[in-house]
């Protein structure tokens, strides 16, 4: 039963996920406690290394892979008591799966899904038929899928979890093996989606590109843990103010440099002819007063300095390297 | 109504998956046709003088149709569920609010439906062209056929689950047609536990029909519900099977495996 008018659209608490292993070696802890809850209308990256239990995580989810331990509600549905209610709100495109069948055209598939999900497409026509034209699918809609091209039938899968109308879509590396145009394209349909639909939008991927141009918020994965979990501009923001750039018209002496290591972290000094480039990252801001007074101090004089402007993939691979192997709230 | 609707979307995808593969449909078609003229003229050949060559065709043509839908029924689901999970769609199968289970009954019934469309279809052009005629009393022999093939239903759901855990079980068809085999000429009258056996008391009941000329009301009641009664049991027994092994399948992560 649902519980209260308007459960978040997603609240999972204390998912773990443990698989055996055969013989006598220990099992693997695919997801670790994992606490997650995703309002309507969130569009949100799921990121994390390989094996980090993002695929998991969706599985869980969706009652594809049943939990070791933890709760998982859909719209207030537990999916482990009520899979069926709770699947009506969630749909997923999968990771390394076709997701549609290629002998089929991208029409008939999308009336197939729909009809899956008990949705008469006689009745959805107009929907599945907007579906199409949105994807630019319609011209070649009766064609069979095995047809078309890698990122026409990666359309057609995104369709085809679309068609359902659920409140939770999962989109498992959508872009995977598209090239920059079409993944450009999907990117485009996904914000305009989201925008229009109010529908809570999960993107897995590596692609922190995507992630960045497509999603408000953006939770990471490492070692089956969440490690952080925050709006995107938060955590470009959080190290927008650590990264510097530093151009100095003279060389650094061994033993400057040496001070210089010890004050920040991430140092990178680089000689471009006369010019000495320092690239750092500093614990707190007003550390930066520091620095420049190592500097004057070993005789060098500064051009410019400027915040570097950190991507996801930066800020990503920060996080991911700061929270060491147990894990633990990184952002 | 969501249930009606996920049968009918499986139904639709089936015949299109048909239309799709025309080739091996033509071939299926061509195989039956010969299968059942050869069928004809083996009956014609055995019935001789001695016994009425419509009595040994129509015996015949049942005894194979009974034969074909319970190697459909225990065959095409582990079949099916191979495929899907080779080709990448088996996971998304699972997600819908109707359940697993429906679906997979779903195309279970979609696969009776059209092999009967098909086999009728043969059986015609193959009367046609021969000039045969068959008696043929559908009213008893269709439920009764019905009752038979419920119990390798049973067997269809527990090897489709064995092949969402193991993902190749082909080879374990071979043994389960022997022990068929076995089932089916087991004689009832003369031992009482093979009444509860899969296949047997239903196929002797079909025996009575066809050869002597029962109608279905005329067969004992204790008979006809224990044939109900074991079929059932043995298509829940296999349903609860197959749901033991979707929820082993879900513990080690294998659903989308191949």
């Amino acid at each position: 039963m649902a519980l209260h008018p308007s459960p978040p659209v997603l609240e999972i608490r204390g998912l773990t996920k443990t698989f055996p292993r055969r013989g006598k070696r220990p099992p693997v802890t695919a997801v670790d406690r994992v606490d997650l809850t995703l309002e309507a209308g969130e569009i949100v990256g799921l990121l994390g290394p390989n094996g980090a239990g993002k695929t998991t995580t969706i599985k869980c989810v969706l009652g594809l892979i049943r939990p070791t331990a933890g709760d998982i509600r859909v719209c207030g549905w537990d999916v482990r008591t009520h899979h069926h209610k709770a699947i009506e709100h969630a749909s997923a495109v999968l990771e390394g799966a076709r997701n549609v069948y290629w002998r089929m055209t991208p029409r008939e598939n999308a009336r197939f899904f729909a009809g899956l999900h008990g949705l008469d497409h006689r009745a959805h026509r107009s929907h599945i038929e907007e579906l199409l034209e949105r994807f630019g699918l319609t011209d070649r809609g009766d064609e069979p899928v095995i047809n078309l091209s890698t990122g026409m039938k990666q359309k057609v899968a995104v369709v085809c979890a679309l068609v359902k109308q659920t409140d939770l879509v999962f989109l498992d590396e959508p872009t995977l093996g598209l090239d920059i145009e079409t993944s450009l394209e999907l990117r485009g349909l996904l914000r305009e989606l989201a925008r229009k639909t109010r529908r809570t939008i999960v993107v897995s991927s590596h692609d922190m590109d995507v992630i960045q141009d497509v999603c408000e918020r953006v939770v990471i994965l490492k070692e089956g843990r969440v490690v952080a979990d925050d709006r995107v501009d938060s955590l470009l923001a959080l190290f927008r103010t650590r990264a510097y750039r530093m151009v100095l018209s003279d060389g650094l002496v061994g033993e400057v440099v040496e001070r210089l290591a010890r004050a920040v972290s991430g140092l990178s000094v680089t000689a471009r002819g006369e010019r000495t480039e320092l690239e750092f990252e500093l614990p707190a801001a007003e550390r930066l007063y520091e620095v420049i007074d190592i500097i004057r101090e070993g005789g060098a004089v500064i051009e410019t300095i400027t915040q570097k402007e950190p991507d996801l993939e930066e800020a990503f691979l920060r996080v991911i390297n700061d929270t060491g192997s147990e894990g633990g709230a990184g952002a | 109504m969501k249930r009606w609707t996920v049968f009918k979307a499986v139904f639709v995808k089936n015949l299109i998956e048909l239309r799709r593969y025309l080739f091996n449909l033509v071939t299926g078609l061509v195989t039956m046709y010969i299968l059942f003229l050869l069928l004809f003229f083996g009956a014609r050949a055995i019935g001789g003088a001695a016994v009425k060559v419509g009595d040994t065709l129509e015996g015949l043509v049942v005894g194979y149709l009974v034969w074909l839908f319970a190697i459909i029924a225990y065959q095409e689901l582990a079949w099916s569920i191979s495929t899907e999970a080779e080709i990448g769609t088996l996971e998304q199968l699972y997600l819908t609010p109707a359940g697993f289970g429906w679906v997979n009954g779903s195309f279970l019934v979609a696969r009776f439906v059209t092999n009967l469309a098909v086999i009728t279809l043969m059986l015609l052009a193959v009367l046609l062209t021969t000039g045969y005629r068959l008696n043929l009393d559908l009213a008893s022999l269709l439920p009764l056929t019905v009752i038979t093939i419920l119990a390798p239903c049973g067997f269809g759901f527990l090897m489709g689950g064995l092949a969402l855990v193991f993902k190749r079980i082909q080879n374990s068809f071979q043994i389960l047609q022997f022990v068929f085999v076995v089932f089916l000429m087991v004689p009832v009258s003369e031992y009482v536990w093979a009444r509860y056996l899969p296949l047997s008391l239903g196929n002797h009941l079909l025996r009575k029909v066809m050869v002597e000329g029962y109608r279905l009301w005329e067969l004992p009641a204790g008979d006809l519900a224990t044939a109900v009664g074991v079929g059932l049991a043995y298509l829940l027994l296999g349903v609860a099977a197959f749901g033991y092994c979707v929820n082993v399948a879900r513990d080690r992560g294998l659903m989308g495996h191949y």
